[in-house]
Parts: C-alpha cells; structure tokens; sequence
C-alpha cells in the first residue's frame, strides 16, 4: 500500500491526487505521525503547480463548486480529510457530474459531515469571537478554533465594524486576520502584545453582570448549555471568567 | 455611565420575555456605522439555563402604572426599581456590540408615567441609536399597547421587528386578568403595522422599510380556560391573516393566591405540544383541523404530528422511494430536513432501511409508517404500535419540573415577562 504524505496546502493535495490517482489502494494524507504498516511504502509529496492544475481543470470541467468543497474540507481538523476529499474527487470522475447531492452514498456523507462541521464552527464563531479594545482603540481577538477558518470569519467582521481597525488571531496556527479599518489581510503572527484601555474592564464587568442577571437560575439545563457552547470555547469568553 | 445594580434590576425584569431571535433581517451596515443584520440570527452566548443570548433584552424601566395580575413589575408589586436613559442605553449596546457580546437590542419597558410618554422614549432611543451612533444592528422593539399608533409605526422604520404580547388567549381573559389592556390596544397597533409593512413590499421599498424582521407576540398559557384548540386557531389567524413571524407560548404558575387566577399549574408539556403544533401550521402544510378540534386539548401522550398520522393509519404506510415531499413531511419522526435529504437522495438510488440509518434519519417512529422497496420494519397490529410509539416526555412528572421554581418571586416572574 502507498501512501501519499502532503504539504497540508491545495496545491501538494491535487499534486498527490494526480500521483496516486491510478495507484490501487493509495491513501492520501497530511499526517506524519499516522501509525504505518510493515507493507507500507511512503511517498512524500512536492507540491507541483503544473500537476495540480491539471486535476483542478478535470475538477472544474465536471463540477465547478467541488474545488469549493475541497477548499473548506482541507480546512478541517479531521484526520481523514485528504482521504476523504481524494474519495470524493474519485467518485465525481466515476459519475461525470457532481455527486453533493447523492445523500446515500457513504463517501458523500462524509464529505458533508466534514464540510459541515467547517462551517458550523464558522457560523458558530461568528457569535463566541470576543473583541477586547485595545489601548490605541483598536480590537484584538484570541482564539482557538479546531478548523483553520480565520479568513472566512473575517469578512462576516469587516462587514460588521466598518472602519475599525481589529484583530483576530488563531492563537494555535500562529496566524490572524489584520484589519486597518479599509481592507483587512492574513498574517502569520506569533506571540502579540495588548494593552487594554481604560473602559475595558468596566464593560467587561458589565457583560458578565448581564450574562448572570439574564439567567433563570431555577430552570438549570447545563447540558444544553454545554451542547450548544462546548467547554472548549470557554477559554476566549469573559462571562466564562475564561473557562476556569 | 450605567452602574451594575440598574444593569442587572432591569435585566432581571426582561429575562422571562420568550423571544431572543435576531433572525429575519439582513440591514447593511452604512458608511461609518457600526453594524449590520445576519438573516439567519446568530447566539452569542448561552446561560446555564440552556437559553441563547442573541440580543441586549433589556427594559428601559420597570416601574408600571398598570397592575396587571400576573406580571412581577405591576404597581402593586413590592420590587426594586430602575430607570435607564436613551445615553446611557445607546452606549451600553455599542460597546457589547462592538466586542461581539450581542448582536443587537431587545428593548421593552413597563408603562412608567402614560403609555405616550413610554413609547416616545423608547421611540428617541432607537433613533438616536441609528441616526446619532450610526448603529445598524438588530433592533426588536416592543410595542406599547395604548400608545399613539402613528409612534409605532414610526418605529418601525428604525427597528428590524416589533412585538405586542398579546398575553392572553381571548378578550375576556384580558378582562378579567389584565383590564388595563384591550384586544384592541393590542391588535390594532399590530394590524396598522401589518399595513405598513405590505405597503412597502408591495411598493418594493428598498430604503428605510418598516420592520424587516417582521412582528411576533406572546401569550400565557392556562391562566385561563381556552383549549388548546382555542389557542391554535388564534395562532393560525395570527401567521395566515396577520403576517405574524413567531407566536411564544408560555406556560402559566400559579404563585399568587388570586380569585381569578387558577390553582394549577398549566405545565411545560403543554408548552411544549402548543410550539410543535405552531411548527406543523407554519412548516408542514398543516391545517389546524388536521390537528386539534375547535374546543379539545393536545394530547399529551403523544406528539402532535404522530397523533394525526394515528388518526389517519389509512394513509400509511408510505414507500419512502416514491411518496411525494408532502407526504414525506407527515410521517411522524421525519422533519423537513430528513425529508429534504430523501428527495435528493433517491434520485439517484432506491433506498433500503439501511440506507436510512446511514442518512441518520430517525426511524425509531418513522418505522411504523414508511416501506423501503416495498417492506415493512415497524410493529403489526394497531395496539402494539401506539404503545410503542407513546412520547416518554409524557412519563416524566411535569409537577416536579415546574417545582424547579421553588422561591415565589421568581415564579411569578416566569409568568410573562414584563408589561
């Protein structure tokens, strides 16, 4: 069996489909550590722009929203996704048109369960990204979230606050989304800085007075709460005092 | 700036108001401004009680000239009470909304000094909101009964939805629990709105429309003797006739020892038959004489959708590769969304049982009125199938659920909510 070892980037995925299309048994992936067989025969993948495009092209020719899936499913923390994404190409060469919508097919319903969970966190952290002002009045954002998602969030901000300046920052990639109040940009940013202003603090205390004063303390459903927040999003919410 | 005793004096007299949707907007931002309106609603948080936190719900003030029975900020009640000003509002909500905390302002009032002097102040604060903070965010404005018709419906062009609460059931009722209000105070403001808001569509208004997110209202349930059959036909006149976007429901407690409020509690359950039978009128094609008589109850022990397709076994079992998506619909178990992923799928394929459960769709009910390429899974016979298919919420004792409200002043918040 071979397996196909990515850069993690679309470019080295479509090359590694284009390497392992015709290989029987070949299983695509961006992890190193993967737990490997004695039969196993590694072949690390270089990102090759001629090949990558040449599958894009076959892609686009029968169904040109797949590389939109693509995109958001290798976006995904899912260890399966290359492998999935790599099924998926496969089967909508096999039919000749696009597969989304073949429910019944366990490939597509993978697919699917990937790409939602996408953009389920996306919708979801368009609620739970919390802005902190900043000394120089601008907004700073940390957060963690499990799919690589920053740009996609960022646009939804933009549209949002108009010419602010803010930050949101992928604390765990080491990289954010830089806005200077007219068009905003992706950065690799490691460690940052902040000062908070004056006010901070007070509208802070406000909002964790609102999030206690709001709650009917006699009708207690912790579970639901926890379904619809999990606890691993508690850390970047003030009125979660940060999840401790 | 706003202290933390009034934050929380006038949060706490708006907590038991049902509503917190920030959906059915989609207001831009404008140049300079700060905010715009996600159609599909966003939560920004979640209390322990398992509720959303959407939007800022907040009152301007809870002290009341009315002295409606069932409500926590009457006259006559012994509370705290607070008073907010349009400032200090405005900027509360521009600062939690500019940290993401919310995703726009809820705001009602108790009837201080007259229903005029009420609305306008409530009127000042959502304009100097948007004009003056150039804040475009999600509004939803509660309407005062009695006030000036024409502040309302210039409200409406500030705020994305507005609610009266209609609080109870019929206009006796109303008389008898909550005198200072009428049908009329309640409906006309509602109907005028209605007016203006099919003015505008039918014009294709594109700037400053009244009330893009449309109207909804709330009533108590069982503080007074309509049937469930009552209730859901004023639900149906209120979605089909006047344009309503949501009907709340909230099940009555009795907390005060009145003569003209009943002993017994109305329960959750009640609650919770009334909300998936306003799903099936709005979203499943029902009509309400498929679901409940004019002067019957619910049943408790079963949903509404499943004690209909009971009723109705001549039409089952259905053959899930070829029933129609209004058919698909009625088989209890399968919602829209199940059904939605059948019609797709079995384009391409005929499904088998397996198929299903792969799907995740939920066949626990749905077994016992659907074939999949012509065979059966669910139980023979009549009896074994109703037996099998009783709701287990039915079995919990719901008396020991609502006794979660153990301390007074909270019950009698848990009635309504404010006005």
């Amino acid at each position: 069996m071979k397996v196909f070892i990515t850069d993690g980037t679309a470019e080295g995925f479509y090359t590694a489909v284009f390497d392992a299309y015709r290989q029987d048994g070949a299983v695509i992936t961006s992890q190193e550590n993967r737990q490997l067989s004695f039969d196993t025969q590694i072949v690390n993948v270089t990102a090759d722009s001629e090949k990558a495009t040449r599958v894009r092209n076959k892609l686009d020719k029968l169904d040109r929203y797949a590389a939109g899936d693509i995109d958001l499913a290798l976006r995904s923390a899912d260890a399966l996704k290359e492998q999935t994404a790599f099924e998926y190409i496969k089967l909508i060469v096999k039919n000749g048109r696009a597969v989304r919508r073949m429910l019944s097919v366990p490939t597509v319903i993978e697919m699917n369960d990937i790409i939602s969970r996408v953009t389920g966190e996306v919708h979801k952290m368009k609620g739970f990204i919390r802005f902190m002002e900043t000394a120089s009045g601008a907004l700073y954002a940390p957060y963690s979230p499990d799919n690589d998602i920053t740009d996609l969030i960022a646009p939804h901000f933009k549209a949002r606050l108009g010419d602010q300046r803010f930050v949101i920052h992928d604390i765990k990639r080491k990289k954010a989304a830089l806005c200077d109040g007219v068009t905003w940009f992706m950065a690799e940013v490691g460690d940052a800085d902040i000062y908070l202003s004056e006010y901070e603090k007070v509208f802070e205390d406000l909002w964790k007075k609102y999030y206690s004063s709001v709650n009917i303390k006699e009708r207690p459903n912790e579970r639901q709460m926890k379904g619809y927040m999990p606890v691993r999003y508690w850390k970047f919410l003030p009125e979660k005092n940060g999840g401790q | 700036m706003l202290d933390a005793t009034t934050l929380q004096i006038l949060t706490e007299s708006a907590k038991y108001d049902v509503s917190c949707s920030s959906s059915g907007s989609k207001r831009a931002n404008r140049k300079g401004g700060l905010g715009n309106a996600s159609v599909g609603g966003i939560c920004h948080s979640f209390t322990p009680d398992g509720r959303c936190i959407s939007l800022l719900k907040i009152l301007m003030s809870n002290e009341c000239a009315y002295d409606c029975e069932y409500c926590p900020n009457r006259r006559s009640a012994d509370v705290r009470r607070a008073r907010i000003s349009p400032d200090e509002l405005c900027e509360l909500t521009i600062n939690f909304y500019k940290r993401n905390y919310i995703e726009g302002l809820f705001l009602s009032s108790a009837v201080f000094d007259t229903p005029n002097r009420t609305m306008e102040l409530l009127l000042e604060t959502v304009i100097k909101l948007r004009k003056q903070y150039n804040f475009n965010g999600y509004i939803h404005l509660k309407g005062i009964p009695h006030a000036d018709e024409g502040l309302a419906l210039k409200a409406a062009k500030y705020v994305d939805r507005m609610s009266y609460n209609i609080e109870l059931p019929s206009e006796k009722s109303l008389k008898l629990l909550a005198p200072q209000k009428t049908k009329d105070s309640l409906i006309s403001p509602m109907k005028k709105l209605q007016t203006a808001m099919i003015y505008d569509r039918e014009n294709k208004v594109r700037r400053g429309r009244s009330l893009p997110a449309g109207q909804t209202t709330q009533m108590i349930v069982g503080a007074s003797p309509e049937s469930d059959g009552h209730i859901l036909r004023l639900t149906e006149y209120l979605y089909r006739h006047m344009d309503l976007k949501r009907v709340y429901y909230s099940s009555y407690i009795p907390v005060v020892a009145s003569p003209v409020l009943p002993a017994k509690p109305a329960g959750l359950l009640r609650e919770h038959r009334l909300y998936q039978a306003d799903w099936l009128i709005r979203f499943y094609g029902f009509d309400v004489n498929e679901i409940c008589g004019e002067g019957e109850n619910l049943s408790t022990e079963y949903d509404p959708k499943c004690a209909w397709a009971l009723k109705n076994m001549h039409l089952f079992p259905v053959e899930i590769n070829t029933a129609p998506l209004e058919m698909l619909l009625r088989v209890p178990g399968i919602g829209a969304k199940s059904a939605y992923k059948i019609t797709e799928a079995r384009r391409f394929c005929a499904l088998d049982f397996d198929n299903l459960a792969k799907m995740r769709i939920v066949l626990k009910r749905a077994k016992h009125f659907i074939t999949c390429k012509g065979k059966f899974y669910g139980a023979e016979g009549s009896a074994a199938r109703a037996a099998l298919l009783i709701d287990e919420k039915s079995c919990t004792d719901e008396n020991e659920q609502l006794s979660l409200f153990s301390n007074t002043e909270n019950s009698l918040s848990a009635l309504t909510g404010e006005l």
